[in-house]
């Protein structure tokens, strides 16, 4: 089986690293780079928590630090949804290597420039680095096979009552992407919101009994913290869903629109808007994911965490 | 029976035409006044067609003309869906227009305000121009108000824009002003109007009562039922229709508090009422109770009994 090239960057973040533990697990997918980027915590917390990550599950793609802040906006954080730390809870092992004495655009033009074939980008955070990326090495549009993203919602928000908290942080940066002509598949609050583990699937998780799959379920619980106050049934592991859309895209259901983002505005600054009725004529840039097969999805992060059975990891 | 007094503000409008023919057949409704503003067509046609409706419904009510455009800026129309005359060129022979009277929209409004010592209801279906030009003249006409039920908005989509529908997006700064006049909104959006619709099957059933009534009925609709067969909908929604019926029997209809502003300046949402009701984030206040879903089957019911009633 070819593997689909990827580039995973993220700000980590619960449901990044959930993500990235998929991700790696998957035979499907070839991880290239890791990129961290600035959004759920500063990107001096993130990258240290996207090292412990790769360092757990045994990830040891090339590893770049991202922008220190969105391109435009001022940075906001979400320590009510992840602690102070960023990926509070479970503890974790400290990190194993380095990051290359890189930019992470540099590392990602790197890997799109030596790639045989097209790569896809896997953004789960604010996507301050792809657009930095876009800005830099226009040549390398064509290198993109197709970004696969968490971010946005068509019909509301969540940060605000209009926005998604990854699109707020950086909306000119989200814009530049929306507008890149690049295709996009788009895992937004749509889908995200139904995308719902629920504390007796934590548990199957656990029971897997490898070391990854114990912090996962901690990780699970950690985040469901915050979801649990705020009357949700189940922790949704939003930025899952952008690598379920390249490993089971079976259980997701989707439709092309065309979508733009707001990056002004009284109260919709960072929405993302789709043309459902096509009225301004435009062909669709985004395939945009709507639902989940809830229990296949379960599923898959089970299967996932079965991988860790074999692989020697690093807690 | 509980009976109130009632001004209805529209700018007809084909559906505005059928939530007139049915407002006269809900006795609950004691509609004081009919108010003409400005949206799908120019407002000396959608005064005009208010007088046209109500010779066909043999209804007399006081109509009043409202504002010719919105606060800020220019009007945008409708006439793709409407026609340019706004009732589909579908001619209403007989029909008298009378000279507007003197006496505006918004005084019109604030006086029976006055009479109705509080009771008084709005259902504005139309942008919302006349209703902000007599919040702004009328420091006191909040607290006469019991509340106001709008055809405008959603939740989750657009129409005229991506992000905005049209009698919002026609008057986004009017919309706001009514938001936040501390009057409750109920917000009948698309969101609940796209599931208020009637199939060309049943139109054509009512068309076939063979009433007057029921023949322009019939005939105003056809332009906009290929216009709506073309977008892929299963049939014509009544958008206004339903701000007529939310207002006598909420109980065909769920409906949810929330909170609900208006963007005025967005780059592609101007236009778009903004709500809490699925986010995490949450106004500090709930202005609004925000329509989103009908039980189409009673719905429609309840439109053919009305309408077989002329």
């Amino acid at each position: 089986m070819k593997r689909i090239p990827i580039i995973l960057d993220g700000d980590p973040g619960h449901d990044d690293a959930i993500a990235w533990v998929l991700a790696n697990a998957s035979p499907m997918l070839d991880i290239r780079a890791v990129t961290s980027c600035c959004g759920n915590q500063t990107i001096e917390k993130t990258t240290y928590n996207a090292l412990r990550i790769c360092t757990l599950i045994g990830l040891h793609a090339p590893f770049a630090m991202g922008r220190k802040r969105p391109l435009v906006s001022e940075p906001i954080i979400a320590p009510t949804v992840h602690g102070q730390s960023g990926l509070d809870g479970p503890a974790l092992p400290e990190p194993d290597f380095k990051p290359l004495e890189l930019d992470a655009v540099t590392l990602m033009a790197k890997v799109l420039r030596e790639s045989a074939e097209p790569v896809t980008l896997v953004p789960t955070g604010p996507l301050t680095n792809i657009a930095a990326l876009l800005l830099a090495h226009p040549e390398l549009k064509g290198r993109i096979a197709h970004i696969s993203l968490m971010g946005g919602g068509i019909a509301f928000g969540n940060w605000t009552p209009a926005a998604e908290f990854n699109i707020l942080v950086d909306p000119e940066a989200a814009r530049i992407v929306f507008e890149s002509g690049i295709p996009i598949t788009m895992a937004g609050l749509d889908v995200t919101e139904r995308a719902l583990v629920y504390p007796e699937d934590f548990e199957r998780i656990r029971a897997v009994g490898n070391p990854v799959a114990r912090v996962v379920a901690d990780w699970l619980e950690f985040f469901y913290g915050f979801h649990r106050s705020m009357g949700y049934p189940g922790a949704p592991v939003h930025d899952a869903v952008a690598v379920a859309a390249l490993v089971r895209p079976e259980i997701l259901t989707m439709k092309p629109y065309y979508v733009q983002v707001e990056t002004e505005g009284d109260f919709c600054k960072g929405a993302t808007v789709a043309d459902r009725f096509g009225v301004l004529g435009h062909a669709p840039n985004t395939n945009v994911i709507l639902d989940i097969d809830r229990n296949g999805f379960v599923d898959l992060l089970v299967e996932a965490a079965e991988h860790y059975n074999k692989t020697e990891v690093g807690a | 029976m509980n009976r109130f007094p009632v001004i209805i503000d529209c700018d007809p409008g084909v559906d505005d035409a059928v939530a007139i023919l049915l407002a006269k057949q809900l006795p609950e409704l004691d509609v004081r006044a009919i108010t003409a503003v400005a949206g799908n067509v120019e407002a000396e046609k959608t005064y005009a067609n208010a007088h046209k409706i109500l010779h066909v419904a043999n209804w007399d009510v006081p109509v009043f003309m409202g504002a010719a455009k919105p606060l800020i800026g220019a009007q945008i129309t409708a006439t793709g869906i409407h026609g340019v005359d706004g009732l589909g060129g579908v001619d209403v022979p007989g029909a008298v227009i009378p000279p507007a009277p003197q006496e505006a929209a918004w005084d019109a409004i604030y006086r029976e305000a006055v009479a109705a010592k509080g009771e008084l209801v709005l259902i504005a279906v139309g942008p919302l121009t006349n209703l902000a030009i007599a919040f702004g003249k009328y420091r006191a006409l909040p607290e006469l108000i019991k509340r106001i039920v709008i055809m405008g908005g959603a939740a989750t989509l657009g129409n005229t824009t991506p992000a905005a529908e049209f009698n919002i997006y026609a008057d986004p700064e009017a919309a706001e002003m009514v938001f936040q006049s501390g009057v409750p909104v109920h917000m009948v959006g698309l969101d609940v109007t796209l599931k208020s619709y009637l199939t060309a099957a049943e139109v054509d059933e009512i068309g076939a009562f063979g009433s007057e009534q029921a023949k322009f009925f019939h005939s105003i609709l056809q332009n906009v039922l290929a216009f709506s067969t073309k977008l892929g909908l299963p049939g014509v929604s009544m958008h206004d229709p339903a701000a007529v019926l939310y207002a006598v029997e909420e109980s065909l209809f769920t409906a949810e508090e929330a909170g609900v502003r208006v963007e005025c300046k967005g780059r592609i949402t101007r236009g778009k009422t903004v709500t809490d009701l699925y986010s995490d984030a949450q106004f500090p206040e709930k202005n609004a109770v925000v329509v989103t879903g009908v039980d189409r089957t009673a719905f429609v019911a309840r439109v053919k009994e009305l309408l077989k009633e002329y």
